[in-house]
Formats: structure tokens, sequence, C-alpha cells
């Protein structure tokens, strides 16, 4: 397959080559492995890479990806990482408005009736760099029939992948990972990996969110090899019968086979928390298997109190009977649902004492360590938090798996927001609003809906999918909301930007979610016969010196059931740590700090933390109210 | 001979008003409009005379909802506004103003068990208003220092009403009985009542500097310093100043700067080096909001109407 630049301009092309979306366990070869959370089917690639940085598609070098390339002139860059940060293009921080405001002209295609004369957006216009990246690798060692992925965690904005001069894929969706069988292309020694990385493309409309704009590998990079028969999706579904005493679990599996099935078996294990075996079955090997049905009298429940975890353990075994594969992954059993207009967990009314929080760490940016996120979590017990947004995009994996065990409750956010696109200064102005109802921008849209689900469903921490941010609404949000209900029956939907359009209200949102809606706002929704349960998916703008005034909204939650909390906005300043140009000592510089225009300036600084993560004097008036229940 | 109160020996002089006791000497100057000078056990713990407050460096949710365009009348007033009228009492008893030649009729040894002197101040804002700064001193050295704004409905709501005293060098530490943090009218319910001890004059590090360091429901302040501008003074160990609430608890903040130093800064490196003590007390302040930074205006109850009187006391150089 030849890949084409034209791509960038093309909303209907976001993924090419790329293996479906599948759900986020690992496998290992033993236990031993699991007990050291190492496995041996992965081998990580991060590292010092080799890079070339061109400002805009025109200067690039179009051969950097060939076998017999010279790459001597290029220069070092650490993956993962964000290429502004590395000193390679400039640093620039914007809410609503694009990035590109007041540089190029764009429109989104198909947003305007007559669409508009513009040059090819994204692979012809200037102001759009490009990351050239260079790596070389030995195979990982593999039996026979054994595959090999690459895979990447995160890459931001669309990128172009090459292995030993074979094109083998391209991908959009930043914060959502990205796989590629590349079995076929490898050598023993020396594999040369290529990826092209642009910082603009028609994902740019709908990734707009109110950030730093970074782009890059910024998430892991690894090479996962598979053996020959491989549990590539596991489904895991446990209910509860009415009464909450009694579980039921249900399990399904997706295998893949790069060897004729003639024989071998997938055991079951399932234990309490204790280690106590429940179950332990054995199916015939398959593509497809099913564990029904499993009972579990007196089961626990999870919840942010108790968030107590089930431990399944899946072993897949060949026809001789060898082990080739150990899935370990916890699940939890609770239940969600709206009953006479309140949102019951667990036939307990949910209150949401929660928090948006971006990912950020104020030397590497969005390029996080698992550390970040245990400092995080210590500070959400600290404060007594116990519900988290992902705003506005999934979050690394492991983020997740963390909420499961702590009992967080996860609003998982997907990635999209295409703010620019419908509010200019302040004003609603939808007139080349994406996705709308453009059928160009549906599969896009689905397609994060659909990574989104298939990588995040087993985590029992998710309670609520939300749609995305700040997109207005339409047919394609709509189309997002019916997927969720399609496949998921166990979480409830949100999406906040159908206030504007309530002509949707009965397709999207199974809430009532508003941002920054006054106290009196909120009374006035709940007094007048509301339909849906309220919350705030923002709201206490933690700005500078602010967060005043929470009684108003704790006195929400006495009177009114259907009033269910919400997300401060947010957990952190999104601040860089730089070193001061005057005195040379370690600074925190906002937007437009870096002669970036057009900027927002400050308006990223909003957390109950600075960027340091050390508190801000707010925290104790947030710990106080979010200690009430 | 202990029923016979220690008297304060008073200096009528020619621009200032002197008042002297076993520890203390105060100097009230008639030119700068108050407060000139308040050494005790020879240490000075006034820069510049204090004035009636009535600016905070803008917040975020400030400058979201415009409210420091709308009120912009009391950042001039917070810097230019005038002394225009000084009485004095002794023993309760008002006075002539004892400038020359009025002044001629005392002599060197003049006593008084207490004295008052009130500085009225006119407001930089149009229309006008006027703020009474009344020191009321014992002859046992405490100040009980009254400020008084006069209600005008036609001024815009206020950001602050207060007294501001800068002192010659950087405080060490400050304690305080009261509330634990950084607290306000509308974000101080997850406090915790206390005594608190904080070294240095911490600036909270808002990305952009802004009002902050405010501890609401304050009994009681003891700022520590170690330093004197006194060539003549060797000696480093530490001294403090105690003020205390009169009839209802204060709010304070102890920082190394004015609000119009904050406000002028767009980072926190761009803040000058610490040299003075700036302490505001302040018996108002408007609620610092937090429903969202672009317009939210701060729930009503945490509003300063320009209209009504505002009258606040704190106690200077507390003997209890």
């Amino acid at each position: 397959m030849k890949p084409l630049l034209s791509w960038l301009d093309d909303p209907t092309i976001f993924r090419v080559g790329q293996l479906a979306a599948h759900s986020d366990h690992q496998h290992f070869l033993n236990q031993k492995e699991i007990g050291n959370k190492q496995s041996s089917f992965v081998t990580s690639l991060n590292g010092q890479w080799q890079f070339n940085f061109a400002k805009d598609p025109q200067s690039r070098n179009r051969h950097f990806f060939e076998s017999d390339f010279d790459s001597a002139s290029f220069e070092q860059i650490n993956v993962p990482g964000h290429i502004e940060l590395a000193g390679f293009d400039q640093i620039q921080y914007i809410n609503t408005l694009y990035p590109w405001e007041g540089k190029t002209y764009r429109r989104p295609v198909g947003s305007l009736k007559d669409d508009v004369k513009q040059q090819a957006p994204f692979s012809e216009d200037d102001d759009n760099s490009v990351g050239q990246y260079l790596t070389q690798f030995d195979s990982p060692h593999r039996e026979n029939n054994e595959k090999c992925i690459l895979r990447f965690e995160g890459v931001d904005k669309a990128m172009y992948v090459w292995i030993n001069g074979t094109f083998i894929g391209y991908s959009e969706d930043s914060f959502t990972p990205s796989e590629f069988d590349i079995t076929d292309y490898l050598k023993p020694h020396g594999n040369k990996l290529a990826v092209e990385v642009f910082k603009r493309s028609s994902a740019s409309y709908i990734e707009d969110q109110d950030f730093f704009r970074f782009f890059g590998i910024f998430r892991d990079v690894s090479l996962i090899t598979q053996p020959k028969f491989h549990i590539y999706d596991l489904d895991i579904k446990p209910t509860t019968e009415e009464n909450l005493t009694v579980g039921r679990l249900n399990i399904g599996i997706k295998l893949t086979a790069s060897a004729a099935i003639i024989g071998g078996n997938v055991k079951l294990a399932v234990a309490d928390a204790n280690g106590k075996l429940l179950f332990d079955e054995t199916s015939d090997l398959d593509t497809h298997i099913e564990f029904s049905d499993l009972r579990i009298t007196n089961v626990h429940l999870w919840s942010h109190n108790n968030p107590y975890l089930y431990r399944l353990t899946l072993s897949v075994f060949d026809e001789n009977g060898n082990l080739l594969e150990l899935i370990p992954y916890q699940f939890g059993f609770r239940k969600m649902e709206i009953k006479n207009n309140v949102i019951l967990l667990n036939h307990q009314r949910l209150i949401i004492s929660g928090v948006n929080r971006h990912e950020w760490n104020d030397k590497t940016g969005r390029c996080i360590t698992k550390q970040n996120m245990l400092d995080d979590l210590d500070t959400f017990d600290k404060l007594n938090i116990n519900a988290v947004r992902t705003c506005h995009y999934p979050d690394q994996i492991e983020w997740y798996h963390l909420c499961d065990t702590l009992g967080i409750y996860v609003m998982a956010e997907n990635n999209l927001e295409s703010h620019g696109s419908w509010q200019k200064m302040g004003a609603v102005e939808p007139s080349y609003n994406v996705p709308g109802s453009l059928p160009q921008w549906r599969e896009a849209v689905v397609d994060r809906a659909r990574s989104n689900y298939e990588l995040l469903k087993n985590h029992p921490s998710i309670l609520f999918w939300s749609l995305g941010n700040e997109s207005y609404a339409g047919d394609d949000i709509a189309a997002m909301d019916q997927y969720y209900h399609d496949m998921d029956d166990s979480r409830l939907t949100h999406y906040e930007g159908v206030v504007y359009t309530p002509e949707y209200r009965s397709r999207i949102s199974d809430v009532e979610s508003r941002m920054y809606a006054s106290p009196a706002a909120i009374r006035q929704y709940l007094t007048n016969h509301p339909d849906k349960p309220y919350l705030n998916c923002e709201y206490m703008h933690s700005m500078g010196n602010s967060v005043g005034g929470m009684k108003e909204y704790d006195d929400l939650i006495h009177d009114f059931e259907s009033y269910q909390g919400g997300f401060i906005w947010d957990f952190i300043d999104q601040a860089l740590l730089v070193k001061d140009e005057v005195t040379g000592k370690p600074v925190l510089r906002y937007g437009g700090d870096f002669d970036d225009r057009h900027s927002d300036y400050s308006f990223s600084g909003d957390g109950l933390l600075f960027a340091d993560r050390t508190l801000k004097p707010a925290a104790q008036e947030v710990k106080y109210f979010y200690g009430q229940y | 001979m202990d029923n016979i109160k220690e008297q304060m020996h008073v200096v009528y002089g020619d621009g200032t008003l002197g008042l002297n006791g076993l520890n203390y000497r105060y100097i009230f100057s008639y030119e700068a409009g108050g407060l000139e000078s308040m050494l005790i056990d020879g240490k000075e713990w006034v820069y510049r005379t204090p004035r009636p407050l009535f600016w905070r460096a803008t917040t975020d949710n400030d400058r979201g909802n415009h409210f420091s365009e709308k009120s912009a009348v009391w950042y001039s007033a917070d810097m230019f506004s005038t002394c225009q009228k000084i009485k004095v009492a002794v023993n309760g008893h008002p006075i002539e103003l004892p400038v020359a030649p009025v002044n001629n009729q005392y002599t060197s040894d003049e006593v008084s068990n207490d004295v008052d002197i009130c500085f009225t101040f006119v407001t930089a804002t149009s229309p006008q208003t006027t703020v009474d700064m009344n020191y009321h001193v014992e002859h046992d050295g405490e100040i009980k220092l009254t400020a008084y704004y006069h209600g005008n409905d036609q001024l815009p709501e206020l950001p602050v009403f207060g007294i501001r005293m800068v002192m010659p060098t950087v405080a060490t530490s400050f304690d305080y009985c009261g509330l634990s943090g950084e607290t306000y009218p509308d974000r101080m319910a997850g406090a915790q009542q206390g005594q608190f001890h904080v070294d240095g004059l911490p600036v909270t590090k808002y990305l952009i500097p802004q009002d902050c360091g405010v501890h609401m429901n304050t009994e009681s302040l003891l700022v520590n310093r170690q330093t004197t501008l006194n060539n003549a003074d060797t000696d480093d160990n530490e001294f403090s100043l105690k003020i205390h609430q009169s009839a209802q608890p204060f709010a304070f903040s102890c920082l190394p700067y004015t609000s119009e130093e904050l406000e002028s800064a767009t980072h926190q490196e761009e803040l000058p080096v610490p040299r003075r003590t700036v302490l505001s007390v302040m018996g108002a302040i408007r609620g610092v909001g937090g429903i969202d930074s672009w317009g939210a205006d701060v729930e009503p109850p945490y509003h300063i109407s320009a209209g009504e009187d505002i009258e606040f006391s704190i106690v200077l150089n507390a003997q209890s």
C-alpha cells in the first residue's frame, strides 16, 4: 500500500493498517512474570531515537523511511516526549480557538455548503510541522508462528509508520493505542522503524482541547509478541441480580490463531480477593469462547468505600498441553442504574466528589510517569476526592487499573473536542461545527467511541462513558451515544454539549450535565420537573485564588436527590517549569511566555494543585466539603 | 505605689505629636497623616504611616467578571487618598490641633493617661468619601486603631476595606490565632481553628501574582522580625509586635508586597526582592468566588457595598 499525504486532509481516513481495538489485558509467560509485572512478551522501544524536524510538509525528508537512507544528519530525541519540549518546535497554549488562528485560514471538510476554496489544508499548507523518527531494533525472540505487534500508546496528531522501508500503516486519535502487525516485515537484526508524525491533520478539528498543543510520540512504544494462540480480546461481564447478593459472570474471549487449531484449551480460574478459588473451568480452544452464567452467591460489590476486586486468570494451552500464555485480570461487580431520576450505584444514591484531571507534569507535559499517577491518587485520598473525569481524552491505561484498585469512580472521556468550530469569543456560533451531523466525520468519532469502549470495557471503576467535551451536538455524537448503549448496559453515557441543541436531548446523554452552572441555575433545573439526574461535569473553576462558595453547591446535595455532585475544574495547573532567562532559576511559565500567539495565557492554571503538584490553599476547603460523604 | 498609673509623656512638637512611655516612643506626623514611628523596645515598626486599604491585587476571578474594572476607583483610592483633617483629644478632651503657636503653651513635662489622634482621609474617588483613622493610645503603650469608612452609595463595590502598615524590614515569621491556611469569606468552612506559625512571608504562587495570604477570623497576631534599618542597631535577636483583636476578630495578610506590587507582576519572578513587611489588616473583604473565571459574580453575601459604613478596630502593641 502506498501512503498518501492527502490522508491528512481527509476526515474519513483515520486508520490504515491498524489492528482492531481490543481489551487492555496483558499476557504473560508464567506466574513469575505476573508477580514481577514484567511480561517477557513485551519489549520496550522507548529511548533515544534519531530525529529530523521539518517546519512544514514540503521541507520534510521524503526518503527517510527507506532502508538505505543515510540518517547521519539526524539529531536525537527521547521517546516518549513532546517535540516542542525537546526544543524543536515552538510551544503554544491556546484554549478554544484553533492553534492556527491568525496564521492560516481553514475550514473543516464538508462543514460549509459550498466547500470553501482552500489549499489541501494540512498536506500542503505550511502551518504543519513534521517530526521524522528513526530507530533500529532486533527482532524479539519468537517461537514458531508467534506474531509480533508494534504498539504505540499515544502519538499526537497523525502518524505514518514504515518497517524496513515498507509502509505498514497510518493512525490518528492521539490518545488511543495504535497497533500494527509487523510479523511479516521483520528480519532478525537491525530492523529499521520509521515514524513520521504531523502536527496537524483533519483530526486537529476534533482534538481542540484547552491545553498546550504538543505533538510527537508522547507515550510508550513497544513490541509485543503473541503466541500462536492468543487471547486478543476479553469481555468480562459481571452483573448482579436485583437483590445485589448474587453475582453472575459472563466472559467472552476472542482468540487469534496463527496456526491450525487441532486441540488445546483455555482454562479459567476466578478467585476472590483473598485468593480463594471460586471457579475452575476449561473450554476447548476456539476463536470464540464463552464462559457463561458463573454464579457467585454473597457477592462482594465494588464501590469507592470497598473496591472489592475478583481475580480472573486465563491460561491458554496448545494441543500438547504446553502453556502458551497467562492472562490475569481483576474485575468487580457493581450496579449502575437510574431510578426515579436518581443515579444509583449498588442501590445507593451516587454522590460524585470529583475532579477533572489532565495528565500533566510541569517538566514533561502530558508525558507522565506512574509515580505522577500515584502521587495524584494520594492527593485524591487526602482531599476525599472519589471520582475523576479523564478530561478530555483517554489516559494511560495504568490509570484505570489504579482507579479500579483504589475505588475511584471514572468518567471515561473520549478524545473529542471541537470547541473552535462552534464557539468563538465566547459566543455560540456553530456555522462550521464538526462533527455535527456530517457524514464525513461520523466514522472518525464513532471509531473513537469504539476504541475507548473496547480498550477499557473491563474496568469496574468506569461508571460513565463521556462522549467528548465541548463539541456541540448532532447526529454524529448521537451515533456515539447509540454505540455505547448498543454495547454496554452496565454504564451511563454522559455529554454536556447537548445543552445547546435540545432537539438531541433524548438521543444524547443519560444525565443532565452542565458546566459552571450557578447554584441558582441548578436549583431551577431541579425544581422544575427534571427528566434526567443532574451532575456538573465541570464546576468550581479553580483558577488562581478561587474555589469560593462551595457551600452553595454542597447545599444542593441535601436539597435534591437528583443532584449527584460534580467534577471540579480541575486537578492540576498546566504550566511549564523552565529556566528563567534572566536569573537562571526554575520558574513556571504559561501561554504567551514562549512568544506563542494567539494564546490564552494563564487560562490553563486552574488546578487544585500548582503545576509542581503542591496543593493550593483552597485544597482544605475541598477536603472539608468532599469529606462530608 | 501600685495603684499609681504609669503616665505617658506627651511631646507637643511642631510637626508631630510624640507619645513616650516606659518601653515605647510613638510619633504621629501631621504631614504624613498618621503614625510615623512606633518604636517599641528600641525597635522601629513603621516604615510608612498606616493608610486606608481599598485594593486587592486582581484575582483571576476578579479579572474574569470585570470586577476590577468596575471598581477601579478603589485602586486610585488605595494609592492616592490624602489626609485632610486631624483631631487630637487628651484624656478624652478635644484640644486645638497643637501646632505652633498653639503648642507654645505646653511644657517639656506634659503627661496624659490616654490620647486620641484621628486622621481623616479623603478618598481619591469621584465622588469622594472619607475614612477616619483614629489612634487611641493608652499610657501602657496599647494603641487601639479604629478605621471608619463613611459609606457613599454612588461608589462601586469595594474589593476590601482595611489598614495597610508597611514595616521597615522583612519579617522572619508570624504567629496567629485564627484559621488554618489561606481563607476568604466564602472559602473558610474547611479551615481549622488554632494557633499557627508561618515562616517567612510566603506569597501564594498563583501563576499570575494576585491577592493572597488572607487569614480570616483572627484573634491575635505576632509579627516577628530580626533586622532593622537603624545603622546603630547591632542586636540581632528576634523581636515581635503583638496585635490583638478589639471587639471583633480581624482578617489580615502579611506579605512582602503591596497590592499594587502584586497587581503589576505577570509572573512570580517579576515580583521585587522582598524588602519590607506589608501588613494588611482588614475589616471587610470581598469573597473570591469560584463558579467560573469569566463572568460569574461572587455569591451575594460576599460583596462589600460602598454605601454602608464600615468600622473595625485592632489593638497594636497589645499588652495582654
